[in-house]
């Protein structure tokens, strides 16, 4: 009986069905390709997922507050554009450059916030014109050019950002602890926290949250300004890491990240989110990509399949909002 | 000698050019429960909006235990002690029983700067506070309030009320869409809030569930007061209804 209400239990959670799909991809995909599953292609994948990652992780807050952020993309490629041109330049160290171009990000992040809770602009409409500004600078400022990056051997910023560790075959990177580490503060945040408590009010009711005292205009800026800062860490990170600071690099992350969290349960109107379902959304669709190329499917024909898989999680999801509501 | 707990002087509010509000007097005594009547467009939800800080008064003053206090928006309110439920409750319904009792204060445990929440705390005196208000189902606090119907709603909301101490409770059409037994719930709530020392302010359509739990009521007709001290034992319900028509005079 008590294990039956459990399993019950887990699977009336958001991130049920989302699991359930991560286990099956892997056992399909291993099952055609073994080398799906090696430690070479495990690295490989890794290296990358967690810097889109780290990207979602602080997009699930934001909609789980009822907003979302189309411009990291275009900040994803622009902060690491302006910490390698001022410290190609030799204007500043690469510690300073980095928080230079980080704070830049965060201030991005902060006039998004200002036009969507003072102006009350919809963040569809305020961040789309972001995305725009965001990537016109990263190619103004370069005149197109990637920026040169290899200057970064031996830099302490680098290492603390992306060194690597070689476990045999497996190579691990810095990036994956950082990816690690915010997903787990962020959950903390999240479910544990009074912060947390005001992110879902801000989401669900802002105006019975603002009736209670909560600032939700400032809950709002915070995450407009940590979403902003994320994709700027990811693109700094990926610059390092690919030994290229490209001013077109991100496009068209915006959609991949927020399709990676409402795979994994968040509600796209806000009020519900999670950061173990985004997790498992960062997966699916990683190991998607890498997946069905390994399987031999054609790569161009990626986009049908997530296209397939986010329709068919969005009819879980909402199955499983009217099986709750109806006590079912 | 009843003791003074609101008293609205002087009220006038105008949206724009129409007058919605016309020096409205209005005094709630501590423990009173006062049913607020009135035809549609009599001035009773922008009066409860001024009361609540949801919209600001053209001219007037509120007092509140005898101290003129400035309501710019419904935190300040709250921060002195009125607490005012919507139809819609307020409440967060993708959050559970307990996050909303506390929403916007909530206990924390263990360093400040963890900003951790009390959980255990806040489902221990929210699953008190549910059987005080008499919610006789066993309804874990953990449960999200769209998991709830209407009248369990409108319980948590009178629940959170009473947890803070809110001195005035005001209830703006609480009963409507609730069926038969959950309006007896809501009443019951009420009688509950009164009896444990909080004053009431009750607005609905229908004079018979204001005269089960109103000590005084007061009529609205066109934005003014016409009549502040009808006694539900003294007076029926037709002669009620003739004041609110205006087919008293």
């Amino acid at each position: 009986m008590e294990t039956q209400s459990l399993a019950k239990r887990l699977f009336a959670r958001p991130e049920a069905g989302p699991a359930i799909l991560l286990m099956l991809l892997i056992v399909v995909f291993t099952a055609i390709n073994p080398t799906f599953l090696s430690v070479l292609n495990i690295s490989n994948t890794l290296a990358f997922t967690v810097e889109l990652g780290l990207i979602a992780l602080a997009m699930t807050l934001l909609m789980t507050a009822g907003e979302f952020d189309l411009s990291v993309g275009s900040l994803f490629g622009l902060t690491p554009v302006l910490m390698w041109t001022l410290f190609n330049a030799g204007t500043t160290s690469l510690a300073l450059a980095f928080l230079v171009a980080m704070a830049v990000a965060a201030l991005i992040g902060a006039v998004n916030g200002w036009f969507v809770t003072a102006l009350k602009i919809p963040s569809f409409l305020v961040t789309l014109g972001m995305l725009l500004v965001a990537r016109g600078t990263a190619l103004y400022i370069t005149d197109g050019f990637p920026q040169r990056t290899w200057s970064a051997e031996g830099q302490w910023v680098a290492d603390v950002l992306v060194g690597s560790v070689q476990l045999g075959d497996l190579r691990l990177y810095m990036s994956l602890v950082w990816f690690v580490f915010f997903a787990l503060l962020l959950h903390y945040v999240l479910t544990g926290t009074r912060v947390g408590n005001w992110i879902q009010a801000a989401g669900g009711n802002a105006g019975a949250a603002a009736a209670r005292g909560v600032n939700v205009a400032r809950v709002k800026v915070g995450l407009f300004v940590l979403s902003a800062a994320m994709a700027g860490l990811a693109g700094v990170i990926s610059s390092i890491r690919t030994s290229a600071a490209n001013p077109n690099s991100g496009t068209g992350y915006e959609l991949e990240t927020i399709a990676m969290v409402v795979i994994g349960g968040t509600a796209l109107s806000g009020g519900r989110g999670t950061i173990i379902g985004t997790v498992i959304g960062i997966f699916i669709l990683r190991l998607m990509r890498n997946g069905i190329v390994m399987v031999g499917v054609p790569g161009l024909a990626y986009n049908i399949f997530i296209g397939a898989i986010i329709l068919g999680m969005m009819a879980l999801h909402s199955w499983l909002d009217r099986r709750n509501q109806s006590g079912g | 000698m009843a003791e003074e707990l609101v008293r609205m002087a002087g009220i006038t509010k105008f949206y724009g050019r129409v007058k919605a509000l016309e020096n409205v007097n209005l005094t709630v005594n501590r423990g009173e429960v006062v049913g607020l009547l009135g035809d549609n467009g009599a001035g009773k939800s922008t009066l409860i909006k001024v009361l609540s800080g949801a919209v600001p008064a053209t001219s007037g003053d509120i007092f509140i235990k005898g101290r003129k206090v400035e309501m710019k928006g419904t935190p300040d309110a709250i921060a002195n002690g009125i607490e005012t439920i919507y139809q819609d409750s307020a409440l967060v319904t993708q959050l559970s029983i307990a996050r909303n009792l506390f929403l916007g204060r909530e206990p924390l445990r263990g360093p400040r700067w963890l900003n951790r929440l009390d959980l255990e705390q806040m489902e221990a005196v929210a699953s008190a506070l549910l059987k005080q208000v008499g919610i006789s189902k066993a309804i874990p606090a953990s449960t999200p309030i769209v998991a709830l119907s209407g009248g369990e709603r409108q319980a948590v909301a009178i629940a959170r009320a009473m947890h803070f101490d809110s001195d005035l409770i005001i209830l703006d059409e609480p009963t409507n869409n609730l069926g038969v037994a959950e309006t007896q719930g809501v009443l019951h709530f009420v009688r509950t809030a009164r009896d444990s020392g909080h004053s009431c302010v009750f607005i609905a359509h229908n004079i018979h569930h204001v005269f089960q739990v109103v000590d005084r009521i007061v009529v609205m007709r066109r934005g003014t007061v016409v009549a502040d001290d009808i006694r539900p034992g003294q007076s029926s319900v037709a002669e009620v209804e003739r004041v609110i028509t205006g087919m008293d005079a």
